[in-house]
């Protein structure tokens, strides 16, 4: 398929008074995609759509050139990860893969739902039924039935919750690899650090509506650049207030007790690497250097009202 | 491309109906009301009544097609699709390639083959100890069948429609069937119970005072109510939103 693989156009969705999704309009293609927004943003009702599970009040959405809503055929080249957790609870991992392998209309289910656990490292002869599985262990299984046929598109909501970190890594290379093999993988996530390390094409949405998108990198440079205020704990406040605002990555210091400099920068990259050797030239201890303002949703705000 | 054909995605939809529909609690409870019926079928038959068809044919029609029938058949029949839909799971059936009227059938077979033995094995050991002969015996199994096929569509498609789906369900049953339908000709054609009545009645020759359903539609009547209410499930899954 040479055109985007998923495009959504004016989509707007509302549930009596409140607007879900506000005229979002945007175009996917191979490869995996971050839709990244705080909690409430919209993404899930978008993810939702792209899926055909509800329909938009206004605007189109097109999977692969069909309607996911009215093409039952289109099913086949779609996967999901919900977001909630819950499975068919009296099913194993392996039962509920193979339903729907068996659903999907695969020649061989037992050997799909075999890869598939395989794939997310969890054992096809594990006879326990997933009602007694961890969260993250569910959300394994759910991966695996959004994958055991292969869909061209495959969209995942919040996939990485209650994963341990090795777990997760092995997700997101998972993903990657999906998407490098020419499929469309859409991943939400409210987690920056998380978006960060799928190295992908980002869509951020908040309060319904798409903020920004385009390549992480460039959305987290116009993060970086948005004004911060940073709290530096040193053993030499005022010298260290003197030492940052000369390299300039300080716009403004502000004293605080004993140890406390409060600082503002509109340069927060330039400002970590001035910090440490602010320090050294004035001969001051580093204790705690935090952001401020760091917070998703203060992020979000700055890229709204930009 | 086309939804999926093979007979072994109905099988799969029907097993997992089945294994999601049959909790202990479920058959613990509704085992528990059919032995209550084998014990006053025991009690008819021992009370030394001069007319056991006449007492047993209005044991069964009392307790069991006005009681045991619809209630334990909306248990099964509205949870079918009814928790699916509730706790989110139905999602890993809609997404797929199969056609919305399967789900449905699926669900309206794995629910009637639940209820069936668990209702009508008691009800036909009553029949049995009441007295009232190999009549009454078939007269209740045909009676509970009928009946059972409509209220399944009906309750399938409840399941799907409402929360709450045993709230309404038992209003229907206790307000409308127990109550408004017993004392108005027209109501009670609009109530299921009749048409199970009216087969029970038919069978075994015993009259009731209400109102009385002639051949052929106290068999159609029960057919088309479940095929409307399956429709109605069909087009309700089709259309509404997933969670």
């Amino acid at each position: 398929m040479t055109g985007p693989m998923i495009e959504v156009q004016g989509v707007s969705k509302w549930f009596g008074d409140l607007v879900a999704v506000s005229d979002v309009s945007f175009e996917v293609g191979p490869g995996v995609t971050a839709l990244l927004g705080p909690n409430g943003a919209g993404k899930s009702t978008v993810l939702r759509m792209l899926c055909g599970l509800t329909a938009p009040a206004r605007g189109t959405v097109r999977i692969l050139g069909g309607d996911p809503r009215r093409d039952l055929a289109l099913t086949r080249q779609i996967g999901l990860v919900p977001q909630q957790e819950v499975t068919f609870e009296t099913l194993t991992a392996f039962e509920f893969v193979r339903l729907a392998a068996v659903l999907h209309g695969l020649d061989r289910p037992d050997e799909a739902a075999t890869a598939a656990l395989g794939v997310v490292e969890l054992d096809p002869a594990d006879r326990r039924p997933t009602s007694t599985y961890s969260k993250g262990m569910r959300q394994r299984v759910k991966v695996a039935q959004a994958i055991v046929h292969q869909p061209q598109v495959i969209v995942l909501d919040e996939p990485l919750t209650g994963l341990d970190p090795r777990q997760r890594l092995h997700m997101i290379t998972l993903f990657q690899r999906l998407g490098d093999d020419g499929r469309c993988v859409v991943v939400s996530s409210h987690v920056l650090d998380e978006v960060e390390r799928f190295g992908s094409r980002v869509l951020v949405m908040v309060q319904g509506r798409l903020a920004a998108e385009g390549d992480f990198h460039a959305i987290r440079e116009l993060m970086d650049d948005r004004p911060h205020r940073v709290r530096v704990r040193s053993d030499r406040p005022r010298a260290l207030a003197t030492a940052l605002l000369d390299s300039e990555a300080a716009v403004a210091v502000r004293l605080e007790g004993t140890d406390t400099v409060i600082v503002d920068t509109d340069q927060v990259s330039r400002f970590r690497r001035s910090v440490a050797a602010a320090a050294q030239r004035s001969d001051a201890h580093l204790w705690e250097v935090t952001p401020l303002d760091d917070d998703l949703e203060s992020v979000f705000r700055y890229l709204v009202g930009r | 491309m086309s939804p999926v054909r093979t007979p072994g995605a109905v099988m799969s939809l029907y097993r997992l109906m089945l294994s999601t529909q049959v909790t202990r609690a479920r058959v613990i409870g509704l085992s528990a009301l059919g032995m209550v019926s084998v014990l006053v079928g025991f009690a008819i038959g021992h009370a030394g009544l001069a007319d056991p068809l006449r007492q047993g044919t209005r044991f069964i029609n009392g307790f069991g097609l006005s009681l045991l029938v619809p209630v334990a058949t909306l248990v099964f029949a509205s949870a079918s699709l009814g928790d699916p839909n509730e706790d989110g799971t139905l999602v890993y059936l809609w997404l797929r390639p199969v056609s919305r009227a399967k789900i449905v059938g699926a669900a309206a077979l794995a629910s009637f083959s639940v209820t069936w033995p668990i209702v009508t094995i008691p009800l036909v050991i009553a029949a049995a100890l009441t007295g009232g002969g190999r009549t009454l015996v078939i007269g209740t199994v045909a009676g509970v069948t009928i009946s059972m096929v409509a209220y399944v569509g009906l309750f399938v498609a409840l399941g799907l429609r409402v929360k709450r789906a045993l709230v309404w369900g038992l209003l229907y049953i206790f307000v409308w069937e127990g109550f408004v339908a017993t004392g108005n000709n027209t109501a009670s054609r609009l109530a299921v119970r009749t048409y199970g009545r009216s087969v029970l009645s038919h069978i075994t020759g015993e009259m009731f005072r209400v109102t009385d359903i002639s051949s052929p539609w106290r068999w159609l009547v029960p057919v088309a109510v479940a095929l409307a209410g399956l429709a109605y499930a069909t087009r309700r899954l089709t259309r509404q939103d997933v969670a």
